[in-house]
């Protein structure tokens, strides 16, 4: 045996295991070239890393990029004034002629529904009123239409601002709320001018008015929807005048039941 | 039986009204403070079952105001029950205390008046009994209305003492 074979069983000898080691790393190596250079094996392993990621992402969007949104929306809005406009304007214009018309729809439906009437004892009065005014019985007929509505009547305490009693058809708002917080208006608007005897008569929300008649110990806030106007103030004032006065006396301001009772008479 | 009472709280400015109320009525608290202007109204219905009535709680939270004689007066006509709410961690919010009780006293006769120290949560029992003496002896109650400590005791109280 020369010195070259004993050389070679040594290093069969002592390289078997780096050998072994060898290949099996050289395997691995091939098979994670595999997967990077064909697209479907990658996709399988990668896509759920990244699903994952963008999920977590969509969730912090608000978080993150929310403010900026919105301020970058609000500069824009403020920049371009005209051309949110532009954008709008078919949009609302729209809404707009479909209210208009289902509004008309309902009116025409209305004076149908008095035309149809004709024959009745109220179509007789209102023929017998046009010819004796002048006013044609189309204008009589819108004039009925567009008559003011009491939605609701509160009794409400001076000072205090509790309600004392409370008539309504619909039950619509916390009447504890409301007349308290219509006390405090009126307390500060009749503070505020430091005129005495002078009081808060009216106040005007979105399409419904207050009309507040004052007495000594409460006042009423009668809220009304439609058209307000003074010869209604003026009827209504009368009505509310007559009632305190013949209708009311000390004793039911202290027994709300029993001004609840007269209110919901005299009213209904 | 309804009845309806209306409270008013007073106090300097960031003494907690506002959020007492809102720990009574919403159970809720906010360490971000805002400002009252004028007034807030809010109500809360509670039962007192031993009279077997319904006491809706008109509760009127008017702004702060570190000299009361600066309150509108018309605001406090009418009430039923007066809560004067100061802070224990701020003398200036009590040192005045006994002349802004008489202050109501005067405007208000016959109205009761419960004095209340809020944010006993910031201090230590040891630091309440040291300063009994400068809440003087009007002080009714120690409450939190950052914890909720006390704060439906003292209203539920104040109601049943209204109706008695």
């Amino acid at each position: 045996m020369n010195q070259d074979e004993r050389l070679s069983i040594l290093k069969d000898i002592l390289l078997t295991d780096e050998r072994e080691y060898a290949q099996k790393v050289e395997e691995k190596l091939r098979v994670v070239e595999d997967v990077i250079n064909k697209q479907n094996q990658l996709s399988e392993r990668v896509n759920p890393i990244i699903e994952q990621k963008l999920n977590d992402f969509i969730l912090e969007i608000p978080k993150t990029l929310g403010p900026s949104i919105t301020e970058a929306l609000k500069t824009e809005i403020k920049n371009s004034q005209d051309a949110v406009v532009e954008a709008l304007f078919p949009i609302i214009g729209k809404m707009i002629k479909k209210y208009v018309q289902q509004e008309m729809q309902i009116l025409s439906e209305q004076i149908n529904a008095k035309m149809n009437s004709a024959f009745t004892f109220e179509g007789l009065k209102r023929k017998f009123k046009s010819k004796k005014t002048g006013v044609s019985e189309g204008d009589l007929i819108l004039q009925e239409l567009s008559q003011p509505k009491i939605d609701q009547i509160m009794v409400i305490e001076k000072g205090s601002g509790i309600i004392i009693s409370e008539y309504s058809k619909t039950q619509s708002i916390d009447e504890d709320m409301v007349s308290g917080m219509l006390t405090a208006i009126k307390s500060f608007a009749e503070d505020a001018f430091e005129k005495d005897n002078q009081e808060l008569q009216y106040i005007e929300y979105d399409s419904f008015h207050i009309h507040l008649q004052n007495f000594s110990a409460y006042y009423i806030a009668v809220i009304i929807s439609g058209p307000y106007n003074v010869v209604f103030k003026s009827k209504l004032e009368d009505k509310l005048l007559d009632f305190a006065q013949n209708y009311i006396n000390k004793e039911d301001i202290k027994d709300t039941d029993s001004f609840s009772k007269k209110l919901k008479l005299f009213f209904e | 039986m309804k009845v309806s009472k209306k409270i008013v709280l007073l106090g300097h400015f960031g003494v907690g009204k506002s959020s007492l109320i809102r720990r009574f009525v919403e159970n809720t608290f906010s360490e971000d403070y805002k400002v009252t202007i004028g007034v807030h109204i809010f109500k809360k219905n509670i039962t007192i079952p031993e009279q077997g009535t319904d006491v809706s709680l008109v509760i009127w939270d008017l702004e702060g105001n570190d000299d009361i004689t600066n309150t509108r007066l018309s605001y406090l006509l009418g009430t039923h029950a007066f809560i004067y709410v100061y802070d224990v961690t701020r003398p200036a919010t009590y040192e005045s205390l006994e002349s802004e009780i008489n202050f109501l006293k005067e405007k208000q006769k016959n109205t009761s008046i419960t004095v209340v120290g809020n944010k006993e949560d910031l201090v230590t029992k040891a630091y309440l009994k040291q300063n009994s003496g400068n809440f003087g002896s009007l002080t009714d109650l120690y409450v939190s209305a950052k914890t909720g400590d006390k704060v439906d005791l003292l209203f539920s109280n104040l109601a049943e003492a209204l109706i008695k």
